[in-house]
């Protein structure tokens, strides 16, 4: 009975395959993917190589890895490539740290937790462009509310902070910003991998004598290892790809260019400087950055759980 | 992902445009602008006038924040989207027309010669590049100081300053930086900001040929207009904002006597207007440099018609009626000084034009370049370096007169 189902079903699966229809099924969905993925991405990685001249296409100039060996020589860039690594460096283990306490909090039962969950998650859903102006004000210089506190309220500083025109000090609000927004999603993720967790498991530990600390140590993180794994890899992805808030609260690298994303840069040169070349190349080495990073998280942090 | 969403802008724009085109049988002509609130409810009155006389041609406006106005225009080239027409600031024109997007108007327009026979030579100027005339005038400005009068006569002066040393004298008296208030304040560090103090102490960026800035940017005139501004921001007679960073802007902290003195274009007098009624706007000349009379910085925007259009004869007719007396006359009354001469003195034309018409008598125009956006930013990170201290202003334009000179070259 069984091996005639499976013949059947076989037979079924190669009619799909083989009949026209299957790919007809295909096709807007590949349609989309070639149009607006595939050949954008061909095209640039095309651009690259070229001195790009965007009004007459035909008389761009093949240079070969000219613009990258511009783009790595390029002092603005290793300063947009080390304030992006500082972000993904603190915004990555800022979000998952309090997230984890914020997870861990809204698993226990307590008053209201529908309504904290919404509330941590609001910023999630809220626009990049939206909160950053809120950053921005809080951290304004005359009108700022942090100003306010700090000089006006506590007498901490004798004048007002320049927060958003320094390029180091800047990166403050920035980071801020940053982890406070990822926050709330990466709780819900992180609420879904505990409530997986067996409660047979801290009973027998409760059994065993075992405190809060040792729980979370000897049973939560292990058990949550592949959704922080999960969580580290995409979060970094998401680090190294900061743009809207970087763009609004720097002006665009302000001052100086010395506060620029690689995004930001990438943005200003491709459309501000007409540098297609220029910042198809960042666009190029930010992927290939990225991919190998990411390789590298994945080997280092994928163990086998053992329960 | 960026990428993607540039496309996608751009398929919208072509689908939007195709659905439109299917809806109406009229030429639809598109024109792109950054006006401000009253300048566009001028503008609908002048295309109501437009499509009574030109029954089978409908204007579409769009318009555009300043800032994304020329990344929009260069995604639409790029993209093969390009509006019709466009008003562009002057200092773009030579840049778009490097690049062939534009019209040479000289050449396709049909009465060009009598319209520019009509218009200021000046504003009309800014349109020519490399032996041809891209566009047509459409507006003009320039900056002159703007006061406030509550609070000069409570320090006991009489009246706004006259020469830069009183300027330099009158904003420190009225500053009083422990309550944040400060005699002089501008909106940033990109050349327009100083510019009319920069051009009315004598200050140059280049040798009129555009062939060096050494010896301009950072000869003795220019360093020494810097060196004034610099010495006011230590001072504290220049407030911070011109760094950015969230403070009080411009118009509102003068409206609300927190800045004592700003320069300005003509449109701070329908800003600050609508804004604070009850404020009393004052308007002078820029204060004189040592030897130079007055001078300030000429502004403006041009219509320009794009290689792409489709519609480039309705195109045509509708630049041309842009400056038409009574197009001009009506978008006039709003704060955009016309180009047209035989419109001079109006009397639909506000009186507060007067001081703006005096200070362009003197006032001097950028540096007519495709490469100027670069020059500007150059200047701007000088600029920047001075006022962070990080280098003195001959350093600084020494360095910009260097970076300035090599953007020639590669042109």
């Amino acid at each position: 009975m069984e091996v005639k189902n499976k013949i059947l079903d076989k037979s079924f699966l190669k009619k799909i395959l083989s009949s026209k229809g299957a790919y007809l099924l295909l096709l807007p969905g590949m349609g989309l993917f070639f149009t607006f993925i595939l050949f954008p991405l061909i095209y640039s990685l095309r651009m690259s190589f070229y001195k790009w001249n965007i009004v007459d296409i035909g008389a761009s100039k093949f240079i070969g890895f000219s613009n990258y060996v511009r783009v790595i020589n390029d002092p603005i860039f290793i300063r947009a490539t080390l304030n992006t690594i500082v972000y993904t460096l603190i915004t990555v283990p800022g979000q998952i740290l309090f997230a984890l306490v914020v997870a861990i909090l809204l698993n226990q039962k307590i008053k209201g937790r529908t309504f904290f969950r919404v509330a941590y998650y609001i910023p999630v859903i809220t626009s990049w462009v939206v909160v950053t102006f809120l950053f921005e004000y809080f951290f304004g210089s005359q009108a700022g509310l942090v100003n306010f506190i700090l000089k006006d309220m506590l007498h901490l500083v004798d004048k007002k902070i320049m927060w958003l025109t320094d390029p180091i000090l800047v990166m403050i609000p920035l980071n801020l910003l940053g982890i406070w927004k990822g926050v709330g999603w990466s709780a819900i993720i992180l609420l879904a991998a505990l409530q997986n967790i067996p409660l047979d498991l801290y009973e027998a530990a409760t059994i065993d004598g075992a405190g809060i600390w040792h729980k979370i140590t000897k049973i939560t993180l292990p058990l949550i290892r592949p959704t922080l794994v999960f969580l580290v890899v995409v979060l970094v992805i998401g680090g190294f790809n900061v743009y809207v808030s970087g763009l609004l609260m720097t002006k665009g690298g302000n001052p100086l260019d010395l506060s620029h994303f690689i995004l930001t840069l990438m943005y200003k040169k491709t459309f501000t400087n007409l540098d297609f070349g220029y910042g198809s190349a960042i666009s190029y080495l930010l992927a290939a950055f990225i991919f190998m990073v990411s390789v590298i998280e994945i080997k280092l942090l994928r163990r086998k759980v053992e329960y | 992902m960026k990428r993607l969403s540039i496309f996608l802008i751009v398929i919208m724009l072509i689908t939007g445009m195709t659905l439109e085109g299917v809806a109406e049988e009229k030429e639809a002509v598109t024109y792109w602008h950054t006006m401000g609130d009253a300048e566009e409810e001028a503008l609908k009155k002048v295309i109501e006038m437009f499509e009574e006389q030109y029954p089978n041609i409908k204007i579409k406006p769009t318009r555009m924040a300043y800032d994304d106005f020329k990344p929009a225009l260069l995604i639409g080239i790029a993209g093969g989207v390009v509006p019709d027409t466009a008003r562009l600031d002057i200092i773009w024109v030579p840049e778009f027309a490097e690049i062939r997007a534009l019209v040479a108007l000289d050449e396709e327009m049909e009465g060009f010669d009598e319209i520019i026979a009509n218009t200021y030579p000046g504003p009309t100027s800014t349109n020519f590049w490399k032996g041809h005339y891209y566009g047509l005038p459409q507006d003009t400005n320039t900056q002159v100081l703007v006061w406030n009068k509550q609070m000069f006569e409570e320090a006991g002066l009489s009246g706004p300053p006259e020469t830069i040393d009183e300027f330099v004298k009158y904003a420190a008296v009225l500053s009083n930086p422990d309550e944040e208030i400060y005699g002089y304040t501008m909106g940033g560090t990109y050349f327009w900001a100083p510019a009319s103090i920069f051009y009315a102490m004598g200050g140059e960026v280049t040798d009129s040929e555009i062939t060096t800035a050494i010896g301009y940017i950072n000869g003795e005139k220019s360093v020494a207009a810097y060196q004034v501004l610099v010495d006011m921001y230590r001072d504290e007679s220049l407030s911070p904002l011109l760094l950015g960073g969230g403070g009080i802007g411009a118009f509102e902290g003068l409206a609300t006597g927190k800045y004592a003195m700003i320069i300005e274009g003509p449109w701070a007098h329908p800003i600050l207007k609508s804004d604070y009624p009850e404020f009393e706007v004052n308007f002078a000349l820029v204060p004189r440099g040592p030897d130079v009379t007055t001078s300030s910085v000429v502004g403006g925007q041009n219509v320009v018609i794009f290689e792409g259009s489709q519609h480039k004869d309705e195109a045509m007719l509708w630049a041309k009626f842009l400056l038409s007396e009574e197009a001009q006359l009506t978008i006039g009354e709003t704060g955009a000084i016309p180009t047209l001469s035989t419109v001079q003195g109006n009397e639909r034309l506000p009186e507060y034009y007067d001081v703006f018409m005096e200070q362009l008598k003197t006032a001097k125009a950028r540096v007519p370049h495709p490469k100027w956006a670069e020059m500007d930013n150059a200047i701007n990170n000088a600029y920047q370096y001075m006022l962070r201290d990080e280098k003195t202003v001959q350093q600084a334009l020494d360095d910009a007169a260097e970076e300035i000179n090599r953007l020639i070259i590669e042109e």
